[in-house]
């Protein structure tokens, strides 16, 4: 199963990141588990600098954008095709 | 004799409409519009590894202090930014002075409200806010280093790899930014070469002028106070904006799922406004005379321009970064805006001027002290401030502590102290807070002091004085720990 992370704090493109992702877990029909963190101290942990941040597997995969929904299902298909 | 509750709330409600009237008239636009897009384009297009990169543990202080308050005015433009990269900063990188220039920074010189605050009130005092926010951005972050000189030395030990990235950007996409900004300057800036008339074209369009009349007369406004009515122009342009509203909404809300007709539209729609904003129109009755200044022939040829490199030289990915941010700014500030704007204009009639030259009507130090107090403890949405800015000014403000008040507002607010508290401690945050206050009623009293006369040598001499102090305690402190640990070392 992949644990998803976003990381953000409330702020409109964040939402807007879970939103699409969340979309895509459905789309492709696949099990994952979707966590927000929004503790900025967790933040430079990942090595984010800009929010909102996308985290598969505790691979930092996106940084400071918001990825296309193109974008976040290659990111995902990847990840499990890695395991 | 008493005014009944009916005409008062009537008084009440035009006085809205009227403020809101003069914020929405065709300069107000041509300033606040492009600079939505330059916010959207400073944050999808500029990686914040090029500034970033100068920001790591090794850097020396006469790099790292600059190159954050770099950060502060290239790199965020919302405090979503702000949050994580101060975090980043202040635990992987460089550490707490830099990591502060950059939280006071940010705020302080954000591009919507430096460009927002020229056009309202003045370009004195754009750009007095933000040389003293730069200035004393770097002496407060310095100071606290200083203070907490112990508690920074305790380092988190991890690798620095977050600040030694290499990116850059394209030169499409630097000139884009550029052009972005070239855009807002024709707009905006008050010099003949763009006042003139180059030519004029008249059109057979009758009765605009009756129209026009009767707006003044539906919407009043005070020309003492400095405020224009709603002219026809106005009106249509009004008419522009919602129709810009409703096609972003369409083609722009939901861009991450592709791109739709009406993002174009939308797109050609804001050209479009920008260009008819910046013609000069004068009705008559019976005819419409257009007139083709010096500003409208600058601004349609760099939208051209803009237009152009939008599609053909930007990727896909860039541009629907670019629109989605830009559109995630109006969205988010410009409704607030209006609502604000409109409250504001109820306020002023409530409030006395007589109260207000009391309590600020010239520069001292408890008038700038007043200013302070005020930013910090009246949150207001972004942007807000310059409204309110503007009324304190036409109540009679003294511009000293009117500065005082513009930089202290997006600074100090409850809320952003209590985002600041978990990330650097509570003690630091409230020290923080203390001097920010000082440095604000101080950038107010020296500001204060120039517009009422004191030359701009005499009023730099004095910042340069403050600022040389600041070094000299900085090198002593230094000194001062690097004897401690010596001493130590015994």
């Amino acid at each position: 199963m992949l644990t998803i992370k976003i990381l953000g704090s409330g702020c409109p493109n964040c939402k807007r990141l879970e939103q699409l992702t969340v979309k895509v877990v459905e789309q492709l029909d696949i099990e994952a588990e979707v966590i927000k963190v929004t503790d900025p101290t967790k933040y430079a942990d990942y090595g984010i600098m800009s929010t909102p941040g996308l985290v598969i597997n505790e691979k930092t995969v996106s940084a400071g954008r918001i990825p296309s929904i193109a974008e976040i299902t290659t990111f995902v298909t990847s990840a499990l095709a890695t395991g | 004799m008493f005014e009944t509750i009916f005409d008062f709330l009537v008084r009440l409600l035009s006085s809205g409409l009227g403020n809101l009237a003069a914020y929405l008239a065709a300069h107000v636009l041509l300033c606040l519009l492009p600079a939505f897009y330059i916010a959207g384009a400073m944050t999808a297009l500029i990686p914040k590894e090029t500034i970033t990169r100068y920001l790591g543990r090794n850097t020396p202080k006469i790099i790292s202090y600059p190159a954050s308050a770099a950060a502060g005015f290239l790199l965020a433009v919302c405090s979503c930014t702000v949050i994580p990269l101060f975090a980043g900063i202040y635990k992987k990188g460089a550490g707490l002075g830099p990591a502060i220039t950059f939280l006071f920074v940010a705020p302080a010189v954000n591009i919507l409200a430096l460009s927002y605050t020229g056009t309202v009130i003045g370009m004195d005092l754009a750009i007095a806010r933000l040389v003293l926010s730069i200035a004393f951005g770097i002496g407060i972050g310095i100071i606290m280093a200083l203070i907490f000189h112990k508690a920074d030395a305790a380092h988190d030990q991890a690798t620095d790899s977050m600040f030694a990235g290499q990116a850059s950007m394209r030169r499409s996409t630097v000139v884009f930014l550029l052009l972005l900004v070239a855009l807002l300057i024709v707009g905006t800036f008050q010099i003949e070469l763009l006042k003139q008339t180059y030519f004029a074209m008249e059109l057979p369009i009758s009765s605009l002028d009756r129209f026009q009349n009767w707006l003044f007369q539906m919407v009043p406004f005070d020309a003492s106070r400095g405020e224009e009515g709603v002219t026809a122009q106005g009106a249509f342009l009004i008419v522009m904006l919602v129709l810009i509203g409703i096609t972003s909404w369409k083609g722009i809300e939901n861009i991450f799922e592709g791109f739709n007709i009406w993002t174009w539209v939308s797109i050609v729609l804001v050209g479009l406004t920008l260009f008819f904003a910046s013609l000069g129109i004068s009705p008559a009755a019976g005819s419409l005379t257009l007139h083709f200044t010096g500003k409208s022939i600058g601004v349609l040829l760099i939208i051209i321009l803009l237009g152009w490199m939008l599609k053909t030289q930007l990727t896909e990915d860039e541009t629907r970064d670019f629109l989605w941010e830009s559109w995630r700014f109006i969205k988010q500030i410009f409704p607030l805006l209006v609502v604000g704007v409109f409250v504001v204009g109820m306020i002023r009639e409530l409030i006395q001027p007589e109260w207000i030259q009391a309590l600020a009507g010239s520069n001292t130090v408890f008038g700038n002290f007043i200013g302070v107090v005020f930013g910090v403890f009246m949150y207001f949405p972004t942007l807000v401030e310059v409204p309110i800015a503007q009324m304190f000014l036409s109540l009679g403000m003294h511009r000293g502590p009117l500065l005082a008040y513009l930089i202290s507002d997006p600074e100090l607010s409850l809320q952003s102290i209590l985002i600041t508290a978990p990330i650097i401690g509570r003690l630091k945050a409230w020290v923080y807070v203390a001097w920010v206050t000082l440095f604000s009623t101080l950038a107010g009293l020296l500001y204060g002091a120039w517009v009422d006369g004191t030359s701009l040598g005499v009023v730099s001499l004095y910042l340069l004085a403050i600022l040389a102090l600041l070094m000299l305690s900085l090198w002593w402190g230094n000194y001062r720990n690097g004897a401690k640990t010596r001493t130590v070392r015994l």
